[in-house]
């Protein structure tokens, strides 16, 4: 089938794609190994989608796409959430940076009597 | 002693121009030393604060409440002789008097913070929906609760050396002050609370957090205590 084809080739591309940007720390070996099962996962299950039906069928779910679904669900969560922690680090260290910056720049007042007050009319 | 000179009053302002410079004279009237720090405002706040004669810190960038106060803490805590230090709001709230008796008793008592609370004898000058929301928050935090606080989120806060050497907010927006509860639990500081009278002027309560954010709170609050 043309569908085949197509979604093999793309998640190839996408593979590519991602071993290509190298270059981070080992922390993200994990991630990146679950992500080749993940694709090699896809391949299989585009080329034999008869066989992830019946894996749902024995974890008591109906057809092969209703398990890819779900899923899919619980993956995006996980992501969902992943991300939403990895931006409330990185909001943490930009603060820190932004007040490193402010309190650099502090500005004492200047001292009473004179000042700021007499520009004020 | 009555010189106050050994206090510092720590003030974050976001888009306070109407009324900062009022609240920063007034204050000054008692307190020598008074920390703004302008959190990205858009407005003149930072002219207001320079010609009420307090220190200006300025955020380069909007960040939060919380992130502000920690900014103006570690002003605060670098200046000599800085002893003890009040977390006051800018709209004009809070009421000086009320910081004088909290200092006492920080002095004569053996506390490192203490909160005010809007919760002790009369509450009908608090607005309703405001009161259910706020003890809400309150009755579903079991750390407030066996801390024995009534009103959490109170902006009003007096606290010494230790606490403030030792004060690291990390949630910059408005999840601060369930933070602040977290670590009065796990540093183990001794706490108490004084009764304070909030102002409600018409000002307060248009700028006041929307009670919506008490959502937003919550979930922060819920999710960091995950993360870390």
């Amino acid at each position: 089938m043309l569908i085949q084809y197509i979604l093999v080739l793309f998640t190839i591309a996408v593979l590519l794609l991602f071993l290509r940007k190298r270059g981070t720390t080992k922390s993200a070996a994990s991630v990146k190994l679950a992500f080749m099962l993940f694709v090699v996962f896809g391949i299989y299950a585009v080329l034999r989608p008869g066989d992830v039906t019946v894996v749902a069928g024995w974890l008591g779910v109906g057809r092969g796409t209703d398990l890819l679904l779900y899923a899919l669900v619980v993956v995006f969560t996980f992501t969902t959430l992943n991300a939403y922690l990895r931006f409330k680090e990185l909001e943490l260290r930009y603060a820190r940076l932004a007040r490193a910056i402010a309190l650099r720049q502090a500005e004492p007042p200047v001292s009473a009597g004179q000042g700021p007050g007499a520009e004020r009319s | 002693m009555t010189d106050w000179s050994e206090v510092w009053l720590v003030v974050p302002v976001y888009n306070e121009g109407q009324v900062i410079e009022d609240v920063v004279r007034h204050a000054r009237q008692t307190f020598p030393n008074v920390v703004c720090v302008d959190d990205g405002s858009r407005d003149n706040s930072a002219d207001g604060i320079r010609a009420g004669g307090a220190h200006l810190v300025q955020h380069p960038v909007n960040l939060g409440q919380g992130a502000a106060i920690q900014t103006g803490v570690e002003y605060a805590r670098k200046q000599p002789g800085a002893e003890y230090f009040v977390t006051f709001d800018a709209d004009g709230q809070h009421r000086v008097e009320d910081v004088l008796s909290m200092l006492e008793r920080l002095r004569s008592e053996p506390l490192d913070i203490i909160v005010g609370t809007r919760f002790h004898g009369d509450t009908a000058h608090i607005p309703w929906i405001k009161r259910v929301v706020l003890k809400t928050v309150v009755m579903l935090s079991r750390r407030t609760r066996k801390l024995g606080l009534t009103d959490a989120h109170n902006g009003l806060r007096v606290f010494n050396r230790t606490v403030a050497e030792q004060m690291n907010i990390t949630l910059n927006g408005m999840g601060h002050a369930s933070e602040i509860v977290e670590m009065i639990d796990h540093r183990k500081w001794r706490v108490a609370e004084e009764p304070v009278t909030i102002l409600y002027t018409e000002y307060s309560m248009a700028k006041g957090q929307s009670l919506i954010n008490g959502v937003n709170i919550l979930f922060d609050t819920m999710l960091k205590s995950k993360a870390h």
